[in-house]
């Protein structure tokens, strides 16, 4: 198979990968699925500059996260999916129990900074190593070890204020003498 | 799965891990994450992957290749 057949596999077996992470960023299912779309175009036109035997998906998701951030700045910030709409249209797993949980998982997930939400997906769900993670945000290694410390902090305060209520006073107090300290 | 495990590309686990298995965060990280995830790949990633080939060894016939 030729060199092209073989970036064309990479591809489409990195594309859920991709989606997910698309959408854990833009958190909206259609604009995730442009960005995607993006993402294929620019890497098939640049696919000279990818060295085979380096990490393909690392390095589409590199080019993704730009994709994201330039949009971004070109358009300005635009309002995020507050209604929910995505939650709504996303698949979750049938088998799932607890979705409760998930839905408040995913609202304290999207209360976070951008920096640290993309480093925890980054480490804790993508399965990159920190140093892939760094190369992916074009950071040191050390800035990500600290995103994710903090982004840690963040969704334990925000999980426990969310859940179920039988934390009491106690959480709540956590939760306002934390939030100067993480921000 | 393997895909998705929380460790670096090298094979190492990681010694300092706060999102590893068994922490609360890194379970529910995962869960949302692998809610995204959805295997079916819609047909506009397949056709595109497609059309940029096709364009692609035509553009390479025409120029008589690099």
């Amino acid at each position: 198979m030729s060199d092209a057949g073989e970036f064309k596999t990479g591809l489409l077996k990195a594309i859920p990968s991709l989606r997910a992470f698309a959408v854990s960023l833009s958190h909206n299912s259609d604009k995730a699925d442009d960005l995607v779309q993006e993402t294929l175009v620019k890497a098939w036109d640049k696919q000279t500059s990818f060295q085979p035997g380096t990490n393909l998906k690392a390095w589409l998701f590199t080019i993704l996260r730009n994709e994201f951030y330039s949009q971004m700045r070109k358009r300005g910030r635009e309002v995020q999916d507050s209604e929910g709409t995505m939650t709504a249209r996303l698949a979750v797993h049938p088998s799932q129990h607890g979705s409760l949980d998930l839905k408040d998982f995913r609202a304290a997930l999207e209360r976070l900074p951008e920096d640290q939400r993309e480093a925890v997906v980054l480490i804790g769900a993508s399965g990159f190593s920190y140093e892939e993670a760094a190369e992916i945000c074009g950071c040191a290694v050390g800035t990500i070890k600290s995103r994710v410390s903090r982004a840690r902090v963040r969704l334990q305060e925000l999980l426990s204020i969310e859940g179920e209520g039988d934390y009491g006073p106690d959480a709540i107090a956590a939760q306002v003498m934390g939030s100067g300290a993480a921000a | 799965m393997s895909e998705y495990e929380t460790r670096s590309a090298s094979g190492k686990p990681r010694r300092d891990d706060p999102l590893g298995a068994n922490s609360e965060i890194g379970k529910k990280l995962r869960e949302y994450y692998d809610g995204l995830m959805s295997p079916d790949v819609p047909d506009r990633f397949t056709d595109l992957l497609s059309q940029l080939e096709t364009a692609e060894s035509q553009r390479k016939k025409a120029g008589g290749n690099e």
